[in-house]
């Protein structure tokens, strides 16, 4: 990322503290959003999203797996996220390394819950095939084509609507052994589609001054103080939370982002849930 | 088109094609008008380009002599002069000249002068001695003026400066001598493609209507920001700077909202037509501002598809009013 000047860094907080962003945003403005699905045909969904200059891939796989010995009746979904080269040249070789990192573990905590499974915004249960021999894993992965700040939110934009686009395909079981792997039949043409009502968005609200801003640019995020990132479903409960930057928030200011996310983002869900069906209209 | 994608309605992309479609078809000011010839063949790289053997041609930039056969080595248009054969590529990195007005970013403070980033293959330099000392007197650099360089540029700062030669391995020599050279503070950068910006008289644009300063710089930097009176440049001294900053910002002294929703419209309006490709001047440039006010779309919905077909249709429609007065 360019530096920038003193006198342009007056600009954006100067901009930000009187409503009108550089691009002419207001505050809680999200920049517009494309999505694209079906972008990776070998994959059993994917998803492309844009949202002003940021430009990031989802690509959802499932295979064939044993459940853990702790959870025999869920399925297992793991997340990775990887920032490639071509968004910015500090990504090159390893310098991506903690930002996907960071990036992986915001997104597993907002859409998996905990480490018990329980409060996942995808459901595991729905994944299972033969309780504790058979179940699917659902390799998620993110990449970061091209980086203009708010990278969380688009991520989570690009998995929700890549799980829309998600077809499992339906298993038969045939010989049920009592110990061993059964065997079991993967049908190539019937689909199974996935339900992401309950899957949520992630909205990050970037403190900067004495304001917070929905959708910041790198230009932007390169003044933040601090930035919360909160993840909501549909019906407005909080999944998950997390607070990035160095400066402290004094509890109220917390509560406060909160509640401003917690509306800025049932608008985000009107908007992806609209390009979802004219996705999926598209393709019929 | 590239970078803006907007999503687009029915009527509006059938729009939107007819107004491409009628751009092809016109001819645009550039040089193939002059020539005229009658069609501009366009080239890749590797293509044949025919000429007749017989003439002892030229062989310029971008092609080569291949079995006999020359091929171009570049992805442009090809251009004949009397016997000269060379081909002109439509996108390429900033190509700097003598007396070109640009605008940089100090990336790096060496030894009696400044590195500045301008979008070329090789940084810029800019000497010391090419840059008015804030006293405004005239007099030889001492060690202490060479120490005290971060007081005139730091690291980051933008500056508007212009070409004054080149070095021996092909870097830029810049001046900032004059009093409308200098640092630019109070309002926003932005980067397009060199190739849509052409070299005319004036690259400094100061906008009454909007009290906005324009400054196109050829390099592809574009600084919009709010009007500062020639001579309050340069000479302000860090220090100062940041502690009427820190003082601005407790008053709450910003760029008047007014001004700020100016600046605004007219980087949306820059924006917009480097995603069109369309060359850009400060008419094409305060015409797509004003547009946009007539038809009262928001500072934000600028870069949406209503103002996106609006002015693609106003080109085809000034190009074809072009077209027949030349004709």
């Amino acid at each position: 990322m360019v530096g920038l000047s003193e006198g342009e860094k007056h600009f954006i907080r100067g901009g930000i503290a009187q409503d009108l962003r550089s691009d002419g945003r207001k505050r809680l403005q999200f920049r517009s959003i494309s999505v694209e699905t079906g972008v990776i045909p070998q994959a059993n969904g994917s998803a492309r999203v844009r949202l002003g200059a940021t430009d990031v891939i989802a690509s959802i796989k499932a295979e064939l797996g044993k459940p853990s010995i702790l959870r025999p009746d869920k399925g297992k979904v793991s997340i990775f996220v990887d920032c490639s080269p071509t968004a910015a040249p500090m990504f090159e070789g390893r310098g991506g390394e903690e930002l996907s990192n960071d990036l992986s573990v915001a997104l597993q905590r907002c859409l998996l819950g905990g480490t018990s499974g329980a409060g996942a915004g995808i459901d595991l249960s729905s994944l299972i095939i033969v309780d504790g021999k058979v179940c699917w894993d659902l390799y998620i992965d993110g990449l970061v084509i091209s980086s203009d700040g708010n990278l969380l939110d688009a991520l989570a934009a690009a998995i929700k609507v890549a799980l829309s686009n998600t077809g499992i395909p339906k298993v038969s079981v045939l010989g049920a052994s009592s110990d061993e792997q059964p065997d079991v039949d993967v049908s190539d043409e019937e689909f199974l589609q996935f339900d992401t009502s309950g899957v949520p968005v992630i909205v990050t609200l970037t403190k900067v001054g004495r304001h917070y801003i929905v959708d910041a640019t790198s230009e932007e995020e390169s003044q933040m103080s601090s930035a919360i990132s909160v993840s909501v479903n549909r019906r407005g409960q909080i999944c998950g939370l997390t607070k990035r930057g160095g400066a402290g928030l004094d509890p109220s200011v917390v509560l406060d982002m909160i509640s401003v996310a917690n509306s800025v983002s049932q608008q985000l869900i009107t908007v992806l849930d609209s390009e979802i069906a004219a996705a999926e209209a598209s393709e019929e | 088109m590239r970078d803006l994608q907007p999503s687009l309605n029915q009527t509006q992309r059938v729009r939107l094609q007819s107004a491409l479609r009628q751009l092809h078809s016109l001819p645009s000011s550039s040089s193939s008008l002059l020539y005229s010839v009658a069609v501009a063949v366009a080239v890749a790289v590797a293509d044949p380009i025919h000429v007749n053997h017989e003439d002892n041609i030229l062989k310029g930039h971008g092609t080569l002599d291949c079995d006999g056969e020359v091929v171009a080595t570049l992805c442009g248009v090809v251009e004949r002069v009397n016997k000269l054969v060379y081909v002109h590529a439509l996108q390429a990195r900033y190509k700097p000249e003598v007396g070109d007005i640009i605008v940089g970013r100090v990336i790096e403070i060496a030894p009696k002068r400044w590195r500045l980033e301008i979008n070329f293959s090789q940084v810029a330099v800019l000497m010391l001695s090419s840059m008015n000392l804030p006293d405004g007197i005239q007099r030889r650099r001492t060690a202490v003026d060479e120490l005290n360089m971060r007081s005139i540029f730091e690291e980051n700062d933008v500056i508007c400066a212009e070409v004054r030669g080149f070095q021996h391995d092909g870097s830029l020599h810049l001046q900032a001598r004059s009093q409308k050279y200098g640092k630019l503070e109070r309002g926003q950068l932005l980067t397009v493609p060199a190739y849509l910006v052409k070299r005319r008289k004036k690259h400094f644009h100061h906008l009454e209507q909007y009290g906005v300063d324009l400054i196109i710089g050829c390099n592809g930097f574009i600084w919009v920001g709010e009007h500062v009176e020639a001579g309050e440049n340069v000479g302000m001294l860090v220090e100062d700077q940041k502690k009427t900053s820190i003082a601005e910002e407790e008053s709450g002294s910003f760029t008047p909202l007014e001004t700020r929703k100016h600046i605004c419209r007219i980087a949306n309006a820059v924006r917009l037509l480097s995603a069109l490709g369309f060359t850009l001047t400060v008419e094409a440039i305060v015409d797509t501002a004003e547009a946009s006010l007539a038809s009262n779309i928001e500072i934000n919905d600028m870069l949406g598809a209503k103002l996106f077909v609006q002015t693609v249709e106003r080109e085809v429609q000034r190009r074809a009013s072009m077209v027949r007065k030349k004709g």
